[in-house]
């Protein structure tokens, strides 16, 4: 692969003096997808939210394009092309559809690239377009995930990181959505970092993946051998 | 007849007040979750530094009104600054901001007296006397009903075209998702908290007009704002300012059935009733 986009090295963070992370050691390629995979409470939300500055890391460094980003606030990173997609449904529920996406907008300085974005995330999820009017939280779980996504490129990132894009999704949703990332990975050029528990549907779509548990990292490569494995994947 | 309409106009020009310190205390509440009670003292010294301007200064009442905002606005942000911000980075538990706005309300009001006295202070300011058919009013009512509607279709042009005004709507709604897209909550919060303390030296001045300043006055102010908010649902400005109207018409129309002595107690059952029956408020709209 080529030069890492995004990298942390020895990366701890936690909750008061508790850690929940501890010495996360990624790499993301440019223009890769890496899936990170983990049980319920392995801290893969708590790595993504210490990646992205929502919570201060403990320990460790984050680097983007080779430049130290630890610690640097949320607003910092999407202005600089990192979005984030929180779990559940990371859209303001009492805002309109069309609000929604203005707001995710919110940090670029050049509106005049907003409409080229708005078409792109029109095409993307053409449902958003067709209820631009309707309350965000009036709209099913589906169409929820797909503001949210909808919502994070309006800012044009170059760096994607999706916190359990399926979860709450029926199986159809979830290769929609998935197919989605795809495309958002090959034609707008983001390199993806996305946190999944639903293994055999997210899978398919990694370059490489990263297992964790309780904090650490326990596997780190290629999909394939996992891929004979998804029984086994199962018991997380 | 003549009497019901003129216990209407009283509960509208009543409820125009009431409105504007739920718009102002409502705002600072639902972008932030503190329950800002020191929001009345600061209306109280609000009120006093436009009679200190206008008053013993002699200065033409808008100045007095604009140093009320200035002084306002100063001790609003002073009190997010200096005391909220610092418990929650300490992420205290939301019982602690409510504990220390109450002692912040004490020290104020506490600072109100020693400053200015304790004594009511009045404003020489002709008013004019209008009289539409039976109905009675006076210059300051016309004004007090006039700032609500001026600062209340601002504020509502603000929150929905402007930038920051989406910016403090995302934050009401999410805090945490509104950091996520890269808001600056911290800045949000100093705007709402100058916006909200601009809005009540409004009514203090008016206030101050019509019946003077007085130390303890802002335990009024806060609380029917408290009220309005709650009665009208959390959350939203238009249910803040619609329970505010609640709150005076209900408060001037019982006057035409209920002994006077009950007035003060109407806006507290009307809250009373209002959690017990409808606990969203009156006028919230199908949210979450
Ligand atoms: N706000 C919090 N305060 C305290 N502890 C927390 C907090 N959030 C998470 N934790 C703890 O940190 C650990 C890691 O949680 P985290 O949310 O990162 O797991 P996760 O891998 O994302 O799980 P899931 O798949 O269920 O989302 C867990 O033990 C959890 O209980
Ligand atoms: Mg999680």
């Amino acid at each position: 692969m080529s030069e890492a986009i995004l990298e942390t090295k020895g990366l701890a963070a936690g909750y008061g003096k508790k850690r929940a992370v501890f010495g996360v050691d990624l790499s993301l390629a440019k223009g890769e997808k890496l899936l990170i995979l983990g049980h319920n409470g392995a801290g893969k939300t708590t790595l993504l939210r210490a990646i992205f500055g929502l919570i201060e890391p403990m320990a460790g460094s984050v680097m983007l394009e080779g430049r130290d980003i630890t610690g640097r606030t949320p607003a910092a990173n999407v202005a600089d092309g990192v979005a984030f997609v929180p779990q559940g449904h990371g859209i303001f529920k009492s805002l309109t559809v069309r609000d929604n996406l203005e707001l995710g907008a919110f940090a670029e300085n050049d509106k005049g690239k907003l409409p080229e974005r708005l078409e792109t995330v029109h095409d993307l999820f053409p449902i958003l377009k067709e209820r631009a009017s309707q309350v965000a939280g009036t709209f099913s779980g589906g169409q929820q995930q797909m503001l949210a996504i909808g919502m994070a490129l309006m800012h044009g990132p170059r760096v994607l990181i999706l916190d359990e894009p399926s979860i709450g999704l029926a199986p159809n949703l979830v290769e929609r959505v998935m197919e989605a990332i795809a495309t958002i990975n090959e034609k707008l050029g983001a390199s993806i970092l996305m946190v999944e528990q639903n293994v055999q549907l997210s899978l398919p779509l990694a370059d490489r993946v990263m297992v964790i548990k309780t904090g650490v990292t326990v596997y780190e490569g290629s999909p394939e051998p996992l891929r004979d494995h998804v029984e086994l994947m199962k018991l997380f | 007849m003549d009497l019901l309409l003129q216990l209407f106009v009283n509960g509208v020009i009543n409820g125009s007040h009431y409105a504007l310190l739920g718009i102002g205390f409502g705002l600072i509440f639902a972008t932030t979750r503190i329950v800002h009670f020191a929001y009345g003292p600061i209306f109280t010294f609000a009120a006093y530094i436009a009679w200190w301007l206008s008053g013993a200064m002699g200065l033409p009442i808008w100045l007095g009104l604009l140093g009320a905002v200035a002084a306002a606005v100063t001790i609003g942000l002073l009190s997010y600054l200096a005391l909220y911000r610092p418990l929650e980075l300490n992420r205290a538990p939301p019982l602690v901001p409510l504990i220390a706005s109450l002692g912040l309300y004490i020290v104020l009001e506490n600072l109100t007296g020693v400053i200015f006295g304790s004594g009511v202070r009045v404003v020489d300011v002709d008013y004019g006397i209008f009289f539409v058919g039976p109905v009675f009013f006076t210059s300051i009512h016309v004004w007090q009903v006039g700032s609500f509607v001026i600062l209340g279709l601002g504020l509502a042009a603000f929150l929905r075209y402007s930038r920051y005004g989406k910016a403090i709507l995302a934050m009401t709604d999410d805090p945490d998702m509104a950091r996520v897209i890269g808001i600056d909550t911290f800045r949000i919060t100093l705007l709402v908290f100058a916006i909200g303390s601009l809005v009540s030296a409004v009514p203090a001045t008016l206030i101050l007009v019509k019946n003077g300043a007085s130390t303890h006055m802002g335990f009024a102010a806060v609380f029917m704002g408290f009220v309005a908010v709650i009665v009208g649902g959390v959350g939203s400005l238009r249910g803040a300012a619609a329970g505010g109207f609640v709150v005076g018409l209900v408060e001037s129309l019982g006057l035409w059935k209920i002994p006077t002595e009950w007035q003060a107690s109407i806006a507290f059952i009307v809250l009373y009733l209002v959690i017990m029956l409808k606990p969203e408020g009156l006028f919230s709209m199908a949210r979450r």
